[in-house]
């Protein structure tokens, strides 16, 4: 988690990434937050995440975004 | 057979919901395709062995990927941890190659059917420059109704399979009705399978409070549709046929009257559609939430025709964002470039297959591929010049939430909304580009009381319930936008105060709607896709 918190700090540090519920949905994450969200974890995490996973379920906050991540792991 | 035309309204849709009510609730699924098809035939008539040629594709495409998918699934698990890896991958190229070729069969018929006479002709006149003595011949094509928005529906079916978002039945019923429920047939909405498929599949018996609220939603998309667009219609067609004898504020007249037009058309059509939907228990998806609040030209998108937005946002945008080209990009335009020009790289390297696919949907025209690319330039330049205007507003003091900053955006967006209409209603793109020339040329305000206006087919009366239209449409659109009413929806108002409101409308239409002597029946826009 914290690798991962490091990441999207990276991307913007003026989000309140731990307790942000509604990324996607209140757009604080746009389409090209997403995109490059997932090259780093793609990078951080040796995992392929493809278009199927780009839904708002997976982005609308850093818990759902670290149970995509150990969910492809496990794949 | 239009959604607002009395044969809808008064005897299809009528008889349709009976026959549906007395049906034994196995047969409701029967009705309800066989009602999709005879639409699609009073249309198309023998050209209805399109939808059904696609449905069944669809369908068998559907249960090849799950029965490759099963296939990968029982293989990695009686298999060691080591070799799973190599299995899923080759099962994931047959599945991708089964995909590509549902995609590409579909896309092909659309595209020979849509695409082949314009293609032939820009081909000839391109090898004619050449001198090579070879033509394309031209050739009579007719084109099924709706193929533009159920192929679009078939390949996000496909897709969604692929991905393991939605799961095959083994009934072909279920997707016979997805890609051919009647309201949805002849403009849309571009609906997910996981969005009605399982609504219409259910059938539920009809409902009180579902036939009162759809048909008021009918009678409002009929209010929009009938009230003010068929009015415009008038303006528009005379000043868009007539060009070259107008210029200046005529022009620029026109251009807004024919967003409104086509808002009020396009949207009211979607009023009828998600109404007649809801009479069956059935929440088709929105495609319109209040466009003309929109600060750019990106939130427009997300609130005009947004199933068509949605549709390429998740299988065009997305899949190119997640693809290896963008990835790879991303990683060297940042260690080369830096961030901004990294992420500029990406937004045109996502967007440019997004609006080209846009313009070209739209029909096989030069000014319909402007259009594409008209959004494509404008969306780039926001997102290259944000760091500008943020820079230049905290310079300036100015917040991003002052009112006046929010008015100056949605009318700049406006202004960028109008010019694409001309260009997108104009007979080509050199007559676009004439017509937007002409609207700096001769600009004089004293059209607007010198009778101009009225030599249109419209008098003073019919603009003054044009602007009464509008602003009930716009007071309608406050509300929503604000969501004053809640889920609920005029079923929360009073009862003599929500009847007052359906009789009002009702006699609106009644008494105002443009039919009868005088108008001509003015066919729906998006049908035409």
């Amino acid at each position: 988690m914290d690798e991962l918190m490091n990441i999207l700090n990276g991307i913007d540090d003026s989000i309140d990434w731990e307790n942000e519920k509604a990324l996607i949905d209140q757009r604080l994450l746009d389409s090209f937050g997403v995109i490059t969200l997932v090259s780093e974890l793609e990078d951080q995490f040796s995992v392929e995440i493809d278009a199927a996973q780009m839904i708002p379920d997976n982005f609308n906050s850093a818990e759902a975004i670290y149970e995509m991540i150990q969910r492809l792991r496990e794949k | 057979m239009a959604y607002h035309t009395i044969v809808y309204l008064f005897l299809f849709l009528p008889l349709v919901l009976t026959a549906y009510q007395i049906a034994p609730r196995k047969l409701r699924r029967a009705v309800l395709v066989g009602a999709g098809y005879g639409f699609f035939w009073l249309i198309s008539r023998k050209l209805v062995v399109f939808l059904i040629g696609t449905t069944l594709f669809t369908h068998y495409i559907g249960l090849c990927l799950t029965w490759l998918k099963q296939k990968c699934r029982m293989e990695t698990d009686s298999c060691a941890p080591e070799g799973k890896s190599g299995i899923r991958k080759k099962y994931k190229k047959k599945e991708k190659l089964v995909l590509a070729c549902g995609i590409i069969l579909l896309l092909t018929v659309l595209a020979y059917l849509k695409y082949y006479n314009f293609f032939a002709h820009n081909a000839n006149q391109l090898l004619e420059a050449v001198s090579v003595p070879l033509a394309f011949p031209a050739k009579r094509l007719v084109l099924p109704i709706g193929i533009s928005f159920y192929t679009l529906q078939a390949i996000g079916y496909m897709a969604d399979v692929y991905w393991e978002k939605v799961q095959t039945e083994n009934h072909p019923g279920k997707l016979a009705l997805f890609l051919g429920f009647f309201p949805q047939i002849m403009e849309g909405p571009i609906s997910m399978y996981s969005q009605t498929a399982e609504a219409l599949w259910r059938c539920d018996s009809l409902k009180g409070e579902n036939l009162s609220r759809g048909c008021v939603r009918i009678i409002w998309g009929l209010f929009k549709k009938m009230i003010v667009a068929d009015r415009l219609y008038l303006l528009v067609k005379a000043v868009f046929d007539h060009y070259e004898q107008y210029s200046g504020i005529v022009i620029a007249a026109a251009a807004i009257s024919y967003t409104v037009q086509l808002y009020m058309e396009f949207s009211g059509s979607m009023d009828i559609i998600i109404g007649s939907g809801r009479m069956f228990g059935v929440v088709l998806p929105e495609n319109f939430r209040q466009p003309f609040v929109s600060r750019n030209a990106a939130e427009f998108w997300r609130r005009w025709h947004i199933t068509l937005g949605v549709w390429f946002k998740t299988y065009i945008f997305y899949p190119m964002s997640a693809s290896a080209l963008v990835k790879k990009w991303n990683r060297f335009g940042k260690k080369h470039f830096g961030k901004y020009i990294t992420k500029l790289g990406i937004s045109a390297i996502c967007l440019y297959p997004v609006w080209l696919c846009n313009g070209l949907w739209h029909g096989p025209r030069w000014s319909y591929l402007f259009y594409g690319m008209y959004y494509f330039v404008i969306l780039l330049f926001g997102i290259a010049a944000e760091p500008v205007k943020n820079g230049l507003l905290q310079r300036c003091g100015i917040k991003e939430s002052a009112w006046y900053w929010k008015r100056l955006q949605i009318l700049k967006t406006w202004v960028i909304i109008f010019v694409g209409e001309l260009f997108f209603r104009a007979e080509g793109l050199s007559i676009g580009l004439k017509m937007f020339k002409s609207m700096f040329q001769n600009v004089s305000l004293h059209c607007l009381w010198d009778g101009t206006f009225l030599n249109f087919g419209l008098d003073k009366g019919d603009y003054l319930v044009i602007i009464c239209g509008c602003l009930t449409a716009a007071v309608v659109g406050g509300i929503k936008e604000r969501n004053l009413l809640g889920d609920g929806g005029l079923a929360k108002l009073k009862t003599p105060v929500r009847w007052s409101i359906y009789y009002a409308l009702i006699f609106a239409v009644i008494i105002f709607g443009a039919y009868g002597v005088g108008y001509q029946q003015v066919d729906l826009i998006y049908a035409g896709f």
